[in-house]
């Protein structure tokens, strides 16, 4: 993602909001610090299949903002 | 020496603090520069102490640590060598971890950010094992000896404050481990009766090794009854095999087998080599794939492993690692009858490295890294 975001592509790292703290140092360390996280609900693991939908819509509601603002 | 305070003059490569132990504490805890213990205060005239056992420069790149990517250097490392109580003459045995963490197999990234409680496990093999008074019978898990206590301390302290493994910011560990303080000891090879594991692995008997393992805290495997080497076994076969564990999930699992020197005897005496132990544990050391959960069976171990359990019944029984030479097999500790396994991360391989001289020659002694004037 760091790679993408670095060549000027739309790009986001989905992570749970546990990790947001995590990947915002990443970011950091690895020198994008505006990479954009497409956040969702804790936690990934032990969901059901509806619950993963969900967490899938919140995330591509995201990912297409992300993409039409970056097309501006 | 005098070329520690030049370095040390360069911006933000040294802080100023009152000469008081009570407040260097309170400003490097506030800063995130502890485990949480009171340190050493890293003071330039024991961090050149320090350094007097080191052969290489104090500012030449060892390693990056994950999850920061901190650059590990000598300097650095003697300070947090001095913080977690070091004697000197462990420093080339520090530098020696450092290395073999950042090898790429090991997989220090996921090892230090897991939301799993394992901890770099610091086995010690060979002479500097003795030389440096490393314990590895009574107790060797401590507490109680110097070697081991600080020498895994120091190594904690560079993954927090060179790496930084901060908890829930780059160590994302869901309870932590105290193995994280620390977890160092040494092979007991005297009351080894197979090969100790650097010869295992390759090295010379008069090689000096650190092996670095992804490991969990230790589980007990009480056994006063056994006479027989199948009869131990069988007993450590039902203790390794359980369904919670990574290992039952990972292609890279090493689970550790660690024999108290009893055990062993009675398993060596009955004719079993390591090899042998290592291919009964595989064979032996499983788990009933109905005795998994529906959604772990469905979801995950048909899914990781098609090739075994796609199609699988309940009876179908899943192992501990995917091959028997996985198993690491140790012998450490004193005298009574309770060896331990050590379930491990699963996502990385172990790394064992040896001791050697800036000439690329085995080292016979840490006295070699010895600056002289």
């Amino acid at each position: 993602m760091v790679q993408l975001r670095k060549r000027g592509l739309a790009a986001a790292v989905i992570c749970s909001d546990s990790f947001v703290k995590l990947a915002q140092n990443q970011s950091r360390v690895f020198g994008v610090s505006d990479l954009p996280l497409v956040t969702i609900p804790h936690p990934l693991g032990g969901l059901t299949l509806d619950d993963v939908q969900k967490r899938a819509d919140l995330a591509i509601s995201q990912v297409l903002s992300l993409i039409q603002e970056q097309g501006k | 020496m005098s070329g520690l305070k030049d370095l040390l003059d360069a911006p933000g490569a040294s802080v100023q603090a009152e000469n008081d132990f009570e407040k260097i504490n309170r400003l490097f805890l506030d800063r995130g520069w502890s485990d949480g213990l009171p340190i050493v205060p890293p003071t330039v005239q024991r961090v050149e102490e320090m350094l007097e056992y080191c052969d290489r420069p104090w500012r030449e790149q060892i390693a990056s640590i994950p999850p920061r990517y901190g650059a590990a250097t000598p300097l650095r490392l003697a300070a947090n060598a001095v913080m977690a109580g070091c004697r000197p003459q462990y420093f080339p045995l520090v530098i020696l971890a450092i290395e073999a963490l950042a090898e790429e197999p090991f997989n220090l990234y996921g090892v230090q950010v897991t939301t799993h409680s394992c901890a770099p496990l610091i086995i010690v093999n060979g002479p500097v094992a003795r030389e440096l008074g490393l314990n590895c019978g009574h107790g060797a898990f401590g507490p109680g000896t110097q070697a081991n206590a600080t020498i895994g301390r120091a190594v904690r302290l560079a993954l927090v404050n060179i790496g930084g493994a901060l908890p829930g910011l780059g160590d994302m560990a869901t309870y932590g481990s105290p193995a994280k303080y620390t977890y160092c000891t040494a092979e007991n090879e005297a009351a080894n009766p197979w090969e100790p594991l650097h010869v295992e692995r390759g090295f010379p008997s008069h090689a000096s090794t650190i092996t670095v393992v992804a490991a969990e805290g230790l589980h007990n495997v009480n056994d006063h009854e056994s006479t027989t080497a199948e009869g131990m076994l069988k007993t450590l076969a039902g203790t390794v095999a359980t369904t919670g564990v990574n290992n039952v999930n990972n292609r890279l699992s090493e689970p550790v087998i660690m024999f108290c020197p009893e055990h062993a005897a009675t398993v060596a005496g009955g004719g079993y080599s390591k090899n042998d132990v290592k291919e009964y544990l595989y064979e032996r050391a499983r788990v009933p794939l109905g005795k998994f959960s529906d959604e772990n069976r469905e979801r995950r171990l048909r899914v990781t492993f098609p090739e075994r359990f796609a199609t699988a019944g309940p009876e179908a029984l899943v192992p501990m690692c995917q091959s028997p030479q996985d198993f690491i097999v140790i012998v450490v500790g004193g005298a009574g009858k309770h060896s331990a396994v050590i379930p491990t991360f699963g996502n990385e391989r172990s790394v064992t490295r040896a001791l050697k001289r800036k000439d690329g020659e085995i080292a016979n002694s840490v006295e070699e890294f010895r600056r002289r004037p």
